[in-house]
């Protein structure tokens, strides 16, 4: 594998682990949101965000050259070493507070849209083809957060937003880290720009919601590194797969 | 247009002629009391379904898997929320007062939903065991049913069901293929899931069962719990699993499988008292309810 395949498949990672892990978090929320329409919208969204996660494992697939079979898939998706994980902590971080969940939702979804765009003209066919089906889905996602958003942030339910607010802010910078070597998938137009360029829009349409947001400082460690909240939920999702790693469930 | 009946003996022979009641009708009030309590009963049991259920997604081995799984649990929640609503227009109770008469422990729901998944093989067991008899007792009801809005639902609600028992047998067939781990998680789930699933049928129906004579119900308990039995015995024993029934026994004569005596005061004490797992779910699903009241209060602010 070249040098620019490598940082292809690790960029590929960063964003499949993302959707994931984010799909992952979705799915704690059913039967437990404030009303049952919600459930439903979350759990959508989920099943949406885990299915992009297997379309980008399956190019990883493609890069490995092996087939993208289910084995395969969750080869990649539980039983990598957390060390290759290139997850970000925003998307690492388990939460049972709504508004936390609501707007790291709204967040994700933004950014996940403009994640989206940098690849939708790619060099490398099957990233732009994900791009096309995966941008379909996120209208919805985007409208769905929005909706709720500005329902509610008018009402007396805005100190739990900002609330929210302040930790999902916490985590942004991490979900705007590059991967290392990136520079050379925009030579090659794998990407038409860094995700890290889009958090100033990002930043302007959260202060539009809130009046004012700033962001931290953008990680610099190539997604090499794993937040506290990795480890308990790798643990998590690998409870069944543990009992027996023979078995095919 | 709202239709009216003199009396019972004059509505009752409406439904006699396949007549069907709609939510306009001036219904008899003893009629319209016992459809609504099986509607809310309908609906508590899917939404309880999905609260069972929940445990388990997060930790579903695989990732295509858990889209599946997870699809499985939003249909149950999606079930819940079609039949809360067509029981909140029968103007009994409210969504919201039904919701929260659940999570009070004031209102009922299936016998099965009272149990906890304690393994991943329970998961596949409900889907397997649970799913089908909950799908035999909708087709049930679908096949005679006089309110039209409950049959029009049970439509799109059995079309999904149909779905899900064909993932329980599927991820079965995985298991009975597998390793021993596997077939042991399995069987052990089997042993914990089999009478409650046969008990969701219920004791044998009276002779003057109001649900029976109304038409919301085709058939009698017993006659679907012998379906059930007679398709699942077989079943669990051609993929190598037992069937925890010390009595088992096959009758040449009538060429049906006979489970024994079914011991109903595990039924009788759960619908009293609650299940093993019931006070756990109901709880963490009223504090989920209390704790995101917020959003709830805020948005009936905006929409009024």
């Amino acid at each position: 594998m070249n040098e620019t395949a490598e940082v292809l498949r690790d960029f590929l990672l960063a964003f499949a682990d993302d959707e994931h892990l984010m799909g992952q978090q979705h799915t704690e929320w059913i039967g437990v949101t404030p009303f049952l329409e919600e459930d439903l919208a979350f759990s959508s969204i989920g099943q949406d965000e885990l299915g992009h996660a297997v379309l980008l494992y399956e190019i990883v697939c493609e890069l490995d050259g092996v087939a993208p079979t289910d084995a395969a898939i969750d080869a990649l998706a539980y039983s990598r070493g957390a060390e290759a994980y290139r997850s970000s902590a925003f998307t690492e971080y388990g939460t049972t507070d709504w508004a936390e969940a609501l707007i790291r939702h709204w967040v994700y979804d933004m950014v996940e849209d403009y994640r989206w765009q940098l690849v939708s003209e790619s060099t490398h066919p099957a990233l732009a083809s994900a791009a096309v089906r995966a941008q379909r889905e996120e209208v919805y996602h985007r409208r769905h957060a929005a909706a709720l958003m500005d329902s509610l942030i008018a009402t007396p339910a805005r100190p739990e937003l900002e609330r929210g607010l302040v930790v999902v802010l916490t985590l942004l910078p991490s979900l705007f880290a590059p991967v290392a070597g990136e520079d050379l998938l925009l030579a090659e137009g794998v990407i038409s720009r860094s995700l890290a360029t889009t958090a100033p829009d990002v930043i302007t349409h959260i202060a539009e919601m809130f009046g004012e947001a700033e962001l931290g400082q953008v990680p610099a460690d190539g997604r090499t590194i794993r937040s506290p909240h990795f480890g308990p939920l790798m643990v998590r999702m690998r409870e069944v797969l543990d009992l027996d790693t023979e078995a095919v469930w | 247009m709202s239709r009216s009946w003199n009396d019972m003996d004059e509505f009752e022979e409406f439904l006699d002629g396949g007549g069907i009641v709609e939510v306009d009708d001036d219904m008899p009030r003893e009629y319209r009391e016992a459809v609504f309590a099986f509607i809310e009963m309908h609906a508590n049991s899917e939404y309880m379904g999905g609260l069972t259920e929940r445990d388990w997604i997060p930790k579903t081995p695989g990732l295509r898997h858990k889209m599946s799984v997870l699809a499985k649990t939003q249909d149950e929640i999606g079930h819940g929320h079609l039949l809360y609503m067509v029981a909140a227009d029968m103007g009994i109770k409210t969504r919201t007062e039904m919701l929260e008469d659940l999570m009070a422990g004031k209102s009922r729901f299936h016998n099965v939903f009272h149990y906890k998944a304690e393994t991943w093989g329970d998961q596949v067991a409900i889907a397997f065991l649970v799913d089908a008899a909950a799908l035999a007792s909708q087709q049930a009801v679908f096949k005679n049913c006089s309110y039209g809005p409950y049959r029009r639902i049970l439509k799109r609600i059995i079309s999904e069901e149909g779905f899900h028992m064909r993932l329980g047998e599927d991820r079965m067939r995985r298991i009975a293929e597998g390793t021993i781990i596997q077939k042991e998680i399995f069987q052990g789930a089997l042993d914990r899931w089999f009478w409650p699933a046969l008990q969701l049928f219920g004791p044998d129906s009276k002779p003057d069962d109001k649900l029976l004579r109304w038409h919301i119900k085709s058939e009698r308990n017993e006659v679907l719990r012998d379906k059930w039995v007679q398709k699942f015995v077989p079943m669990m024993h051609s993929y190598g699993f037992t069937v925890p029934a010390p009595d088992l026994a096959f009758d040449d004569e009538t060429g049906k499988w006979d489970v024994g005596p079914i011991d109903w005061e595990p039924l009788k004490k759960t619908l009293a008292q609650g299940g093993p797992d019931s006070a756990r779910r109901i709880g963490e699903a009223r504090d989920n309810w209390e704790r995101t009241a917020w959003v709830r209060n805020a948005l009936n602010g905006v929409l009024q």
